[in-house]
């Protein structure tokens, strides 16, 4: 029995982050699948484990972490392995710049998107009475607006402008920056792979009028080169919905 | 090694973050003081790139070095002292991810909130005083649109009370956390001196003649303040100062988060 447990949903966004580092890491650790959709992360077994109800969350002995960039950061410290953080200071910078910016600015803008194309409707039609219900089990109060606008489809029509806006220029961005070294942020596959890799794996499927081979060929093969690794087959294999199945576009040859 | 110059604002947030994290480390750099409030961080004679272009944490300092313009202070912070040898940051494991996610916890929540706070009371009158022309160069230089849009909301006064409200709420969590964190008799908030107590303190040392409430009461964390500005490094950081008191020092900060 390994002593690592990760609670996680799909391998996609937030949740596939540890999964992939510690697929990188060659960490065996405890699958606990919590299903998003239906509000397992808002349950009283999962809110033992953390009590703040968010996804994902890994034990490691009688130590609980939390925040998937910063649990992916501890996998990389805790554990023997391949490094994940290159030593060069400036190429460490470099990794936790890009991480913030994903995390912060333009991964809260591909999941507005993705939340209310398909979070949203797989939820939406529920029993109105045990949908609200769940929602005020969920204890941090920005989450719970967060669900009602997925919920109830009401983004309103500039945010998700603003939303797309951003996408749009976040996707130049990793072109213009994949084109100047042999990954994201340095020279080395490193957590700002496995963390960009969980964004915009489906970016050509989503946003094809701005992600193509034509467009955006150094994303297209860094998303290709990082498909091709052994740890992300296993991770994305780990996958249930059709959502994040839509990895399969980045096979070099289609099957 | 490559040179460094770190362009700084007043010793306030995210420059004081830097500039004292700079004084621990022993470090040497070049100092430029740039007036970040009346866009100087945009003017050609700072240099730029995608990482202060685009930075989350908006009008912070920035560190060139080797051709590359840095920004982002807890992540400039991080470069210093693994440059010098790692003493700002736990070497285990485990102590290292509270670190984290204590800075993450204060960028995230306190930052916008203080930087919110900040702006609405010095840098708006400051804005606002300003000739239409001059405002709009700045504008003009500015790459990013939403950080843009934070720099007209601050000249027009557009501060919504609900994010008032919020913000000083989060104020009062940030102290409340540091008062319980140092429930135990401890010194730092990780035990030894590190970049979360650099981060927690350059945000809130501001917030006192603002949010006077968050303090009242909070005898560790007022302990805390003081040793805090008796730490040599930050002395040393404070003594950049050039303006009378550098805690109403502020300029367009990180968003406050859009999901609400």
């Amino acid at each position: 029995m390994s002593q690592v447990t990760l609670y996680h949903w799909e391998p996609n966004a937030n949740s596939g982050k540890p999964m992939l580092a510690l697929a990188e890491k060659g960490v065996a650790f405890n699958s606990h699948y919590i299903d998003m959709l239906q509000f397992d992360q808002h349950k009283p077994e999962y809110l033992a484990v953390n009590p703040q109800g968010t996804i994902p969350a890994m034990t490691h002995g009688d130590r609980v972490l939390t925040e998937s960039t910063a649990i992916m950061e501890y996998v990389d410290n805790a554990f023997d392995g391949p490094e994940l953080m290159p030593a060069d200071p400036r190429d460490r910078w470099r990794i936790r710049w890009w991480m913030k910016f994903m995390d912060q600015w333009l991964a809260p803008s591909f999941s507005m998107i993705g939340w209310s194309m398909f979070v949203g409707p797989s939820v939406r039609q529920r029993d109105p009475a045990e949908l609200e219900a769940a929602i005020e089990r969920i204890p941090l109060p920005e989450r719970r607006v967060a669900w009602r606008k997925a919920i109830h489809g009401s983004f309103s029509a500039e945010e998700m402008a603003e939303s797309q806006r951003r996408v749009g220029i976040g996707i130049g961005m990793l072109e213009e920056e994949l084109a100047k070294r042999a990954w994201l942020a340095s020279d080395q596959y490193s957590l700002a792979d496995v963390n960009g890799f969980n964004l915009a794996y489906a970016i050509p499927l989503s946003q094809p009028e701005l992600s193509n081979d034509e467009k955006t060929p150094h994303l297209l093969e860094w998303l290709r080169k990082i498909y091709e690794r052994p740890a992300t087959r296993q991770t994305w294999a780990m996958g249930r919905t059709d959502m994040v199945k839509r990895v399969a576009i980045l096979e070099r040859e289609p099957a | 090694m490559a040179e460094m110059t770190l362009y700084h604002g007043e010793p306030n947030g995210p420059s004081l973050t830097v500039l004292a994290a700079l004084a621990e480390t022993g470090l040497d750099a070049e100092l430029v003081a740039i007036d970040l409030a009346a866009g100087e961080r945009h003017s050609g004679s700072v240099p730029h790139g995608v990482a202060t272009e685009m930075s989350v944490e908006g009008e912070g300092p920035v560190l060139a070095v080797g051709g590359e313009a840095m920004a982002d202070s807890v992540f400039l912070a991080q470069y210093l002292d693994e440059r010098a040898g790692a003493r700002l940051q736990p070497t285990d494991a485990h102590a290292r991810w509270e670190m984290e996610m204590w800075c993450r916890q204060t960028i995230e929540r306190v930052a916008p909130a203080a930087a919110f706070l900040g702006n609405r009371a010095h840098t708006t009158p400051r804005l606002a005083a300003m000739p239409d022309a001059e405002f709009d160069t700045i504008l003009d230089s500015i790459a990013s649109e939403d950080l843009r849009k934070r720099w007209t909301d601050t000249r027009a006064g557009n501060f919504p009370d609900a994010q008032e409200a919020d913000s000083r709420s989060k104020i009062v969590q940030g102290v409340e956390r540091i008062e319980t964190r140092l429930g135990d008799g401890r010194d730092w908030l990780m035990g030894d001196f590190s970049i979360a107590d650099l981060e927690s303190f350059a945000w809130l040392a501001g917030m006192e003649d603002i949010v006077p409430e968050a303090f009242e009461g909070k005898a560790r964390a007022a302990a805390w303040i003081e040793r805090m500005r008796a730490r040599p490094s930050v002395a040393q950081a404070l003594n950049q100062a050039t303006s009378d008191d550098p805690r109403q020092s502020w300029a367009p900060g990180p968003e406050i988060n859009r999901w609400g």
